[in-house]
């Protein structure tokens, strides 16, 4: 997935790094480490100082506008600090990517929404907005916006920080996805300064991001 | 000599980058007008209808204020000096030159500037600020059809609405001016239809086209340059609306000049 990837700053050495299929790998690491830059590099939303981020093996931020646009509903993200629309309701930040880029019904897409709001356990609150619901609330609407596609990849950034183990946990196995005879049903990429302990046990591979941008695997 | 030349064309070439980029950022918008899916395009109508609301339905009152007032006195001074010297015919060369094809989509421009292109350009900051418009962006939703298209589109029907608002308002204010100073209706109607030409209607709807598109892309482009700092909310919102306003004097000026 990151191929002789440089992050700028005090960056110095090139790393590379792959997702298999099917697995949940974490990349942890200081603020000043660049690991906040790794989502932006995956879904092509930033390029890498040197090297390149695949996504499906397509460099997602080297494809033209509408198709970029299009590959990006492939693939779920949860940005850090949960970037819901302040103005919309929780139910209509769920919604939102159904209504403007699937071809569904608006009877279909309710009742996915539906269905998203009960997982997430957000139905009785389905109507605040962001700034009324707290922030275990926003970042449980937070994941169900980024799974709305029922994407085969999932990028999380810092999903986990403020949240209890339990509530972590809880949303690890709703990003999961359920279990293939793989492994989870979809492939996870966390990025993060740390991880609750209770939750590596479902984590098939975590990293360490150095401040030299040198990867180093995780002893747990 | 040459610092202060060389700062002053370092100013000039800054300018007309920023007009460039300016250009850039309208055409994208249109642009992203023709990529629209059909399920984007009823999301963004949703979006547009309440900008409508906004811009044009929550500013009625305020234009109608404005053109009642700036037609009633103008014309009823008009009346008044014009009647001393037998020339009341040109009122109504006053009433379609002056006030509905000149002052209206001005002052209707600034009203919508001033109103809703602040709140467009610090709404948009905001969204930047708090990485939604990334958020969009990693949801595969262009940001130009999610926020720029429907506000484009709500300043163009709300400047065209309001237009046909400030002069109904402006010739109906006239009327009452004229007749408080002995005109009849008839003649006053009369002399205002024997001097409206098609000319005249035509500048103007190609005025509140113009002003629509400055209202709409300008704050829109201000508020999208933010970076990630909340203190660029307020800088961003008060360039957008000093600049919108420059660009409608402009224009005014441009349309002027050409006519």
């Amino acid at each position: 997935m990151f191929e002789h990837v440089l992050l700028g700053g005090h960056a110095s050495h090139p790393f590379s790094l792959e997702i298999p299929a099917h697995h949940t790998v974490a990349v942890l690491g200081d603020e000043d480490s660049g690991v906040g830059l790794l989502g932006g590099y995956a879904l092509g939303l930033d390029r890498p100082a040197a090297g390149r981020a695949l996504a499906f093996d397509t460099d997602v931020g080297a494809l033209p506008g509408p198709e970029r646009l299009a590959f990006r509903r492939r693939v779920g993200y949860l940005p850090a600090g949960d970037g819901l629309l302040q103005n919309l309701s929780l139910r209509d930040n769920v919604a939102l990517p159904l209504r403007f880029g699937s071809g569904a019904s608006p009877r279909e897409i309710e009742g996915r929404v539906n269905v998203m709001l009960t997982a997430v356990r957000l139905a009785a609150v389905g109507g605040l907005r962001p700034s009324q619901a707290n922030e275990e609330e926003r970042r449980r609407a937070a994941l169900a916006r980024a799974i709305a596609f029922d994407p085969t990849l999932l990028v999380l950034e810092q999903p986990f920080d403020g949240l209890t183990a339990r509530v972590a946990s809880e949303l690890l196995e709703l990003a999961r996805g359920g279990e293939s005879a793989e492994g989870a049903r979809r492939t996870i990429f966390i990025t993060g300064q740390e991880i609750p302990p209770l939750l590596l046990r479902r984590v098939e591979q975590v990293y360490r991001l150095t401040r030299a941008g040198m990867l180093e695997p995780e002893t747990v | 000599m040459t610092d202060a030349l060389s700062l002053l064309g370092g100013r000039a070439a800054r300018r007309l980058s920023r007009l460039g980029a300016l250009a850039r950022f309208g055409f994208g918008a249109l642009r992203a007008a023709t990529q629209l899916t059909a399920a984007g395009r009823a999301v963004a109508i949703r979006i547009g209808v309440n900008q409508v609301r906004f811009t044009a339905l929550h500013a009625v009152g305020l234009v109608t204020l404005l053109s009642g007032i700036l037609s009633f006195l103008v014309i009823s001074q008009a009346t008044r000096e014009l009647g001393r010297i037998g020339a009341t015919d040109l009122i109504g060369t006053l009433i379609v030159v002056a006030i509905v094809r000149e002052l209206g989509p001005l002052i209707t421009a600034l009203v919508v500037a001033g109103r809703s292109g602040t709140a467009i350009a610090a709404e948009l900051a905001t969204n930047q600020v708090l990485g939604e418009v990334r958020a969009l962006e990693a949801m595969g939703i262009d940001p130009k059809q999610y926020l720029v298209l429907p506000r484009l589109a709500g300043s163009l029907v709300s400047m065209f609405t309001l237009l046909v608002v400030f002069d109904l308002v402006a010739v109906l204010a006239g009327y009452a001016a004229t007749s408080l100073n002995g005109m009849s209706g008839g003649r006053y109607f009369d002399i205002v239809l024997t001097s409206l030409r098609a000319r005249d209607v035509w500048l103007t709807v190609l005025k509140a086209l113009a002003f629509g598109i400055i209202v709409g892309v300008v704050p829109s482009y201000f508020g999208l340059a933010v970076r990630r700092a909340p203190t660029e909310i307020p800088i961003a919102a008060s360039r957008a609306v000093v600049s919108a306003i420059v660009g409608i004097f402009l224009c005014s000026a441009l349309f002027v000049a050409l006519g």
